[in-house]
């Protein structure tokens, strides 16, 4: 048997409050209790109240208040709600649904037909749960890359260009990106099968997502590239975290039939501080360009855009995460700017 | 003094209010013992506001009381209240003063029927 929502009863007159809450518990609901609007606001407000039964008149704020207030609250689960009242005009009960409640019932209230709406309440509440669900999940399938669960090329570009509004603004902001290239993918792809080539992008992803910040965003950009949205961070962090994604990539090893597959990345940094005017295309091409440089220098090494001179920073970047990781044992994310 | 009509009958219609309670006897009388408490404290109330000429507190403790009775099957008390109730919306305190006596003896009747 699903479990019923929990309800709040809000009625200041504690007769009428009490036999409410036997029955609604021998109905088996989950029951909260408020003596005045000001009470029921504070639950109503809350994440788990999904029903409620609301007096009309009550010292705070009155049924039709409370209707009206969360619905402008807007949160995320539907709250069924049904006013209680000895009002009966048409005027009423126009008044208390236009005010947001769903349902409307003259007092004293019969249990059977209460029992019977709450029901409706339910069903209506299950269905809006169905449909969340569903949009979760279409949601997922539209924005997520299927075979690693990271987002896909589309949002992740998405993502880079709200990120670039940031930059519009001037100021002291820096968004930097990394675009990542599995060495030698094709090659694995051509010897071990797509399967190995789907664990290795797998493997990847999973070493990528443990090595940023919690607000970078990762993306798969094509097939075995990806793409980094670091927000406010300099083109200096930037090439110190793809140091660190190189070299804990560097370092892991995949078994396959006995055999130990080494793996190792080539990655373009750029970020917007090397423009004067940045914008998506710009950060892309210039990381790109930063990539084919890396790849041309032997690969398993970070490019930066065009704008630094990439060897001397890039040794300089590299000697200090060499010794940051000596003295800390672990890589961890640089200081932000 | 008005006329109370509901003289003949009952003050309580037991068998409405224990159906509205599942037939438990023993809550029925959880609930007029409250019913009791409430009226202790609004009866005053309700008396001040009378003499004060509070029309709003007049039709806010009348519309308290109607609802109350509704709930434990008073009709007497519940007509009362109601009275009380319309006439403070429309500031006519004289007739809720009436009323407010109607009320008083209809719960007396109560009282005298549950052998208070």
């Amino acid at each position: 048997m699903a479990t019923l929502p929990s309800i709040l009863i809000a009625e200041d007159d504690p007769i009428s409050g009490r036999i409410l809450e036997r029955n609604l518990k021998s109905w088996g609901y989950e029951v909260a209790i408020a003596k005045n609007g000001n009470q029921a606001w504070e639950v109503l407000r809350g994440p788990t109240t999904r029903l409620a039964l609301l007096d009309w008149m009550m010292p705070g704020a009155e049924g039709p208040e409370l209707c009206r207030r969360i619905r402008a609250l807007n949160k995320p689960g539907y709250t069924y709600i049904i006013l209680l009242t000895s009002r009966d005009s048409t005027k009423d009960i126009i008044d208390g649904l236009e005010a947001g409640a769903d349902d409307f019932m003259t007092k004293p209230v019969n249990f059977a037909e209460l029992r019977a709406r709450l029901q409706t309440g339910g069903r209506i509440i299950a269905l809006e749960d169905k449909l969340l669900e569903s949009q979760k999940r279409l949601f997922e399938l539209a924005t997520r890359d299927s075979l690693t669960g990271i987002w896909n090329r589309a949002t992740i570009l998405r993502f880079l260009e709200d990120e670039m509004a940031h930059c519009d603004r001037g100021g002291e902001y820096s968004l930097s990106l990394i675009l990542i290239d599995v060495d030698y993918f094709k090659k694995i792809n051509d010897t071990y099968g797509h399967q190995v080539g789907d664990k290795v992008l797998s493997k990847v992803t999973a070493i990528l997502e443990k090595n940023i910040r919690p607000y970078d965003k990762v993306g798969r950009y094509g097939g075995d590239e990806f793409l980094i949205v670091l927000p406010n961070c300099s083109l200096y962090h930037v090439a110190v975290v793809a140091e660190r994604l190189r070299s804990a990539v560097e370092k892991i090893k995949i078994r396959i039939e006995g055999e130990s597959l080494n793996l190792s990345l080539s990655l373009g940094c750029a970020s917007s501080e090397c423009f004067r005017r940045p914008n998506s295309d710009r950060m892309i091409k210039e990381s790109d360009g930063a990539l084919y440089k890396a790849k041309q220098a032997g690969r398993n090494r970070v490019g930066l855009c065009a704008e630094l001179k990439t060897p001397k920073d890039a040794g300089q970047i590299k000697d200090k995460e060499s010794k940051d990781n000596k003295k800390k044992g672990t890589p961890r994310a640089p200081e932000q700017k | 003094m008005l006329p109370n009509k509901n003289e003949e009958s009952p003050p309580l219609n037991r068998a409405e209010a224990l159906e509205r309670v599942g037939d438990d006897e023993s809550f029925l009388e959880e609930l007029l013992t409250i019913y009791h408490e409430e009226f202790a404290e609004k009866s005053p109330a309700l008396a001040e506001a009378l003499a004060n000429g509070d029309a709003k507190a007049v039709r806010e403790i009348g519309h308290y009381l109607k609802g109350a009775s509704a709930n434990l099957s008073l009709p007497g008390l519940q007509a009362a209240a109601w009275t009380i109730e319309k006439s403070g919306a429309e500031s006519k305190i004289e007739d809720a003063k009436a009323a407010y006596r109607v009320l008083l003896s209809e719960y007396e009747r109560l009282k005298k029927f549950l052998g208070k």
